[in-house]
């Protein structure tokens, strides 16, 4: 269990990182809070020849508000962002989530911007994310782009990311009145990762109508999704436990879930359907207490 | 209630403080000046033969000071003499996906990796058996040669007359079971320290072992070395749960490379590499048949049992034949009959795991017995009551039972957990279910067939009145040095400070058969009553004589010997010890445990496995909530009761009682491993989930006292016997909550929604439980 030798960076700035990540290429890996790729690197599925440690780098690790917009780096720990006093009340849904990857250790060392560029079938944030509208901001030498979440996640393990670029923050809405979020997950027994992972933000109008409703689903396919028959079948609606039941059934619609050794896919896309209905639900319950 | 002041209290585990602390060694925490490490090629096929391997270039390389291959070390060794199948290094065939082809032994660890990669091998890869069913099938390419049809072994018992027993019952009910393979997943992977000393012509192996005797007897043939020309030492051990009770490979392949550089060696597997050593719990077919009289009296059981054994015979015939004899022999049936097969597949070897056999079937047999309750309508607690056997008595396959806890169990489990008022009355989707075990303490035939005692120790005072108490036993974690240390406490009545326990030393300890089916406590305790007895004899005869007194009017207790004819004499043990000293200069005992020809068993072929001196029994209330959307089940609560004879140290059992739950838990709802053509696709523990205290539904232990006649102080087995209980005991809970029987392992959330939407078809009503 250990990992080919490589060569490491530590650079102290973000210019000096995109100057070795320009200079290395595609030889070269980034290393965020290193629970994905050090395992990788141990099992030899990944022999980068050189790493590049971004936790050196002031000014990547923050959670700021600004004009009714969330802004987090990507160093930013799932721990951080899991005891985020101004995420609980502007976003809950990040920090209920972030709550339920791995355990205290890996919430303690693994980074948003590690999970996102992992891209992860069965990572938690992207649903979160997805539901959340939020997009990724990815800077090179050459300046920034952003991509919003949907287009963010390409495949399994594959991200818009290009060579020479790192994700340096993502960003999205703060909650706005008479909104309720929800993550709710199946978890894989031993690993703890989504088996079906639902992350569910709604809002609600002033007559108890779904004016925005978005769910955003990890685990169950190859890459995490906007479950958009649910919301079709939400929106504008008055939201109650058998419109969210009917709706939830078109969890997987469009999409062909993954089957392995923990869920068939037939059991897939059964728990979808009943994680969605569970998020929607509580998310429900939350946006009404809210008066 | 006898008067003990040291047996019966929750006395902390002696060699807690080291391993809490990490002071401790383990075998990886070992080096020597000069060790090399070494690591092993294993084969990338289930099953070819070896047509040429060539060493020249790893050999070559800097720093690698030994390569071996199987021609280097032909001999053959095996934990059964039966069984003799395996070498250090594959000879001429591999036979599963992870076989050992070479070793190699380097300066540093990258080194014999690159090592391995520079070693070439020429396969010719032969057809594969994976199906326990199709491998019996096979009719040329046997995996052994000597194994026609890839059968290793069967057996064919017929107690009383089963097909007039089922021929008089009311009630027949069959059903085929299936369970998963499982294994140990012991926190401390299989480590080696070899050192061959070429100056000395001796070889000292420190290796994480249950059983260091037989490594040490196995050393002796693999190596052609003298026995007394090697020492097998155990240091701490991070759990074995029989994964160690055999000879491991890493330990024959540090030994071989370590005698071939003659340099220290190490060999530490990877957590892979333990998941294919294996030797844990077998896929099992079961068809078992159950007859009962109306009244729930049964008449007759009948089980037929494919058992997927993996490539080598391990301890693979006793699993099978443990299935067949405990099978029906915690009850009163008269008629048994058992067929089994032990089969061989291209897989790791499979072996001895905590129930060691009994698991599976009793899934089996306590399910279907739960079925036959509920449709005879009788408790399913009250069934087991009925057919209660009448102790002391001899079972229709001739084992001998001396005490019998187990309606006791079923008793206070009823009692404790609220059976009455749960079963059948809980809301949808809440049950209750109740299930029993029990297991042998300590096998009364040795596996070597040897007529030595099966444990021995030593006792001598030094002059400092300590005692040294050297014994083979093995801990690993079960409480074998804490018992062992308070049975002869308690018999020479000083405090258990006194005694200082040199332990699993060839060189310098008596020998003990190891840990494993459950033997230590009674075997070794009752060595260690023997041992502590004879020298208080010693002791007491000095004072006596000092006091002019006989030495049957004294005691020793609280550290001091006094003499019970009034006279109010009282001595230190320390004084004691003097005076010991100045009559018979030194002051030593010796005590030894073999198992009495009565209980022995029967003379028919594969008698020898099943017969014990004493068993224990175990009774279990799980109560599970399933999650009728996921299928889901969650353990609320396991009511337990066991039998242990007499709790020598209650907080230790206890111990030993929850571990075992937690263990047939994780075969219950989650453990599998999941094989692929040979390849085993969950392993490392971020994929194998085996159950941790974080899941742990509250188990409450209740120890059942039945003071066995022969058993140490009256103990019997603690670490084993209420693994099995645990898993039928949540299946029928699974059937009072929701009313679908799942009938393999891991009962799985999918296998349980898949039962209820299938009830759910219309066509598919009738005895459908109780909704
Ligand atoms: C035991 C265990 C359990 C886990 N359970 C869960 C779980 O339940 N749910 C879950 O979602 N995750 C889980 N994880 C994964 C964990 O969340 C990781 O921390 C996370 O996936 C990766 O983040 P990291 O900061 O550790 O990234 P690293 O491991 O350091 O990097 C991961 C990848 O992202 C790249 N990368 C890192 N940062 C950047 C960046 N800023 N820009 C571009 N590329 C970058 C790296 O080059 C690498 O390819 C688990 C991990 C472990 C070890």
């Amino acid at each position: 269990m250990i990992p080919a030798s490589f060569e490491y960076f530590a650079p102290r700035s973000l210019e000096e990182a995109l100057q070795l990540l320009a200079h290395h290429g595609t030889e070269a890996k980034l290393l965020a809070g290193g629970h994905s790729l050090l395992p990788m690197m141990k099992l030899r599925l990944a022999t980068p020849r050189t790493l590049i440690d971004l936790g050196r780098i002031r000014g990547l690790s923050y959670i700021r508000e600004d004009g009714g917009r969330i802004s987090i780096g990507a160093m930013t720990t799932h721990a951080e962002v899991e005891s985020s006093e101004l995420l609980r009340r502007r976003a809950p849904l990040l920090p209920e989530t972030a709550a339920e990857i791995g355990d205290v250790q890996v919430r303690n060392r693994g980074t948003l911007g590690g999970s996102l560029a992992h891209a992860d079938p069965a990572a938690d944030y992207p649903a979160a994310l997805l539901a959340l509208d939020a997009e990724c901001v990815l800077t090179s030498q050459k300046g920034t782009r952003t991509v919003v979440a949907k287009d963010f996640f390409v495949d399994m393990l594959t991200t818009a990311l290009q060579a020479g670029e790192i994700l340096t923050e993502v960003r999205f809405a703060a909650d706005s009145p008479r909104t309720g979020s929800a993550y709710r997950k199946l978890h894989h027994p031993a690993s703890g990762f989504a088996i079906v992972g639902v992350a569910a933000r709604l809002t609600l109008d002033a007559t108890g109508k779904g004016s925005a409703v978005s769910v955003g689903i990890t685990g169950v396919a190859p890459k995490p999704y906007r479950a958009t028959g649910v919301e079709r079948g939400l929106l504008g609606q008055t939201l109650d436990a058998k419109r969210i039941a009917e709706a939830s059934a078109q969890a997987t619609r469009g999409v062909e879930p993954l089957s392995d050794l923990q869920a068939s896919a037939r059991y897939r896309a059964a728990m979808a359907a009943v994680f969605t209905r569970r998020a929607l639900a509580a998310a429900l319950g939350r946006a009404q207490k809210q008066g | 209630m006898a008067n003990f002041s040291i047996v019966g209290q929750r006395l902390p585990m002696v060699d807690g403080p080291d391993k809490v602390t990490g002071r401790g060694l383990y075998t990886d925490d070992l080096a020597l000046p000069g060790m090399l490490v070494g690591k092993i090629l294993h084969s990338p096929h289930a099953h070819a033969c070896i047509r040429r391997i060539d060493t020249s270039r790893a050999e070559a390389l800097p720093g690698v000071k030994a390569v071996v291959t199987g021609r280097d070390f032909p001999n053959r060794y095996g934990i059964l003499p039966i069984g003799h199948d395996e070498t250090a290094f594959a000879v001429d065939k591999v036979r599963y996906i992870g076989d050992n082809v070479a070793g190699v032994a380097a300066v540093s660890e990258e080194g014999a990796r690159q090592a391995l990669e520079l070693i070439e091998v020429d396969y010719e890869r032969l057809p594969a058996y994976f199906d326990p069913e199709e491998t019996m099938k096979a009719e040329s390419n046997w995996i052994h040669d000597e194994k026609p049809h890839n059968i290793e072994k069967e057996y064919h018992h017929q107690f009383g007359n089963v097909e007039q027993g089922l021929a008089e019952a009311d009630l027949v009910v069959s059903e085929r079971f299936a369970c998963s393979e499982v294994t140990h997943a012991a926190l401390e992977p299989h480590s080696t320290l070899a050192h061959y000393d070429p100056a000395t012509d001796r070889l000292t192996v420190w290796s994480s072992t249950q059983v260091p005797y037989y490594l040490h007897l196995t050393l002796a043939n693999v190596l052609g070395m003298p026995k007394e020309k090697i020492r097998v030492i155990k240091p701490l051990i991070g759990g074995g749960f029989g994964g160690k009770s055999e000879v491991i490979p890493v330990e024959v392949e540090a030994a071989v490379l370590s005698r071939q550089a003659a340099l220290p060696v190490k060999i530490t597997y990877t957590r892979e590499e333990v998941f294919y050593a294996h030797r844990g719990r077998p896929i099992q077919i079961i068809e078992l048949t159950i007859g009962a009289k109306r009244d729930g009296r049964l008449t007759g059981v009948k089980a037929r049992i494919v058992q997927d054994g993996g490539a080598y015979c391990g301890y693979g015939p006793v699993t099978l034949l443990y299935s067949g004899a405990l099978l029906g022999a915690m009850y009163d049936i008269q008629n048994v009959q058992f067929d089994g097969y032990r089969v061989l597949t291209n897989k790791p070897a499979c072996g001895a795991m905590r129930g060691h056999g009994t698991v599976n079937t009793r899934f089996a047999f306590e399910s279907l017995l739960d079925r036959v309750a509920c449709e005879l309508g009788i408790d399913p607690a009250e069934i087991r009551l009925r057919n209660q056997l009448q102790p002391p008595c001899i079972t229709v396959n001739q084992l001998r039972v001396t005490s019998y806890g187990y309606p006791e169990c079923i008793r206070q489990v009823v009692e404790k957990s609220g059976w009455g008022e749960k079963r059948g009355k809980l809301p949808y989707g809440k049950g209750v279910g109740i299930a029993g075990s029990h297991y042998v303490s300590g096998a009364a035939n040795s596996i070597i067939r040897s007529e030595m005692p099966h444990s021995t120790v030593n006792l001598r005072v030094e002059d400092d009145a300590t005692v040294t108490l050297l014994t083979g036993a093995s801990e690993i974690g079960q409480g074998s040095d804490t018992i062992q240390l308070q049975l002869v406490a308690e018999e020479l009545g000083v405090r258990p400070d006194r005694i200082k326990l040199v332990a699993a030393d060839t060189e310098r300890t008596p020998i003990d058969l190891g840990s494993y089916s459950s033997r230590v406590t009674f075997m070794a305790g009752n060595a260690c009553l023997a041992a502590a007895r004879n020298l208080r004899k010693q002791l007491f005869e000095a004072v006596a004589r000092v006091w002019g007194v006989s030495a049957d009017q004294l005691e020793a207790r609280d550290d001091r010997v006094c003499a019970q004819n009034g006279s109010g004499k009282v001595m230190s043990f320390e004084q004691a010890v003097a005076a010991a000293r100045q009559q018979f200069g030194t002051l030593e005992a010796t005590g030894s445990y073999a198992p009495p020809a009565e209980a022995r068993g029967g003379k028919f072929k594969g008698a020898g496995v099943g017969p014990s001196p004493a068993y224990s029994y175990s009774a279990q209330v799980a109560e599970v909530s399933v999650d009728t959307e996921t299928g889901q089940v969650s353990v609320e609560r396991i009511t337990v009761a066991h039998d242990c004879g007499r709790a020598i140290n209650p907080m230790t059992v206890e111990g030993q009682v929850e571990g075992s739950v937690w263990m047939g838990l994780g075969q219950a709802v989650q453990e599998e491993m999941i094989w692929n053509q040979g390849r085993l696709m969950n392993p490392s523990l971020l994929e194998y989930k085996s159950a941790s205290t974080l899941e742990s539904p509250e188990i409450v232990p209740i120890l059942v006292e039945s003071v066995d006649p022969e058993g140490p102080l009256g103990a019997k087995e603690a670490g084993e016997g209420s693994l099995a209980a645990a898993i039928p005991a949540v299946a029928n809970a699974i059937y009072d909550a929701v009313g679908v029987r799942i009938t393999s392992t891991p009962i799985s959330a999918e296998k349980i929604l898949k039962a209820l939407r299938e009830r759910q078809k219309p066509q598919a009503r009738g005895n459908g439980g109780r909704r």
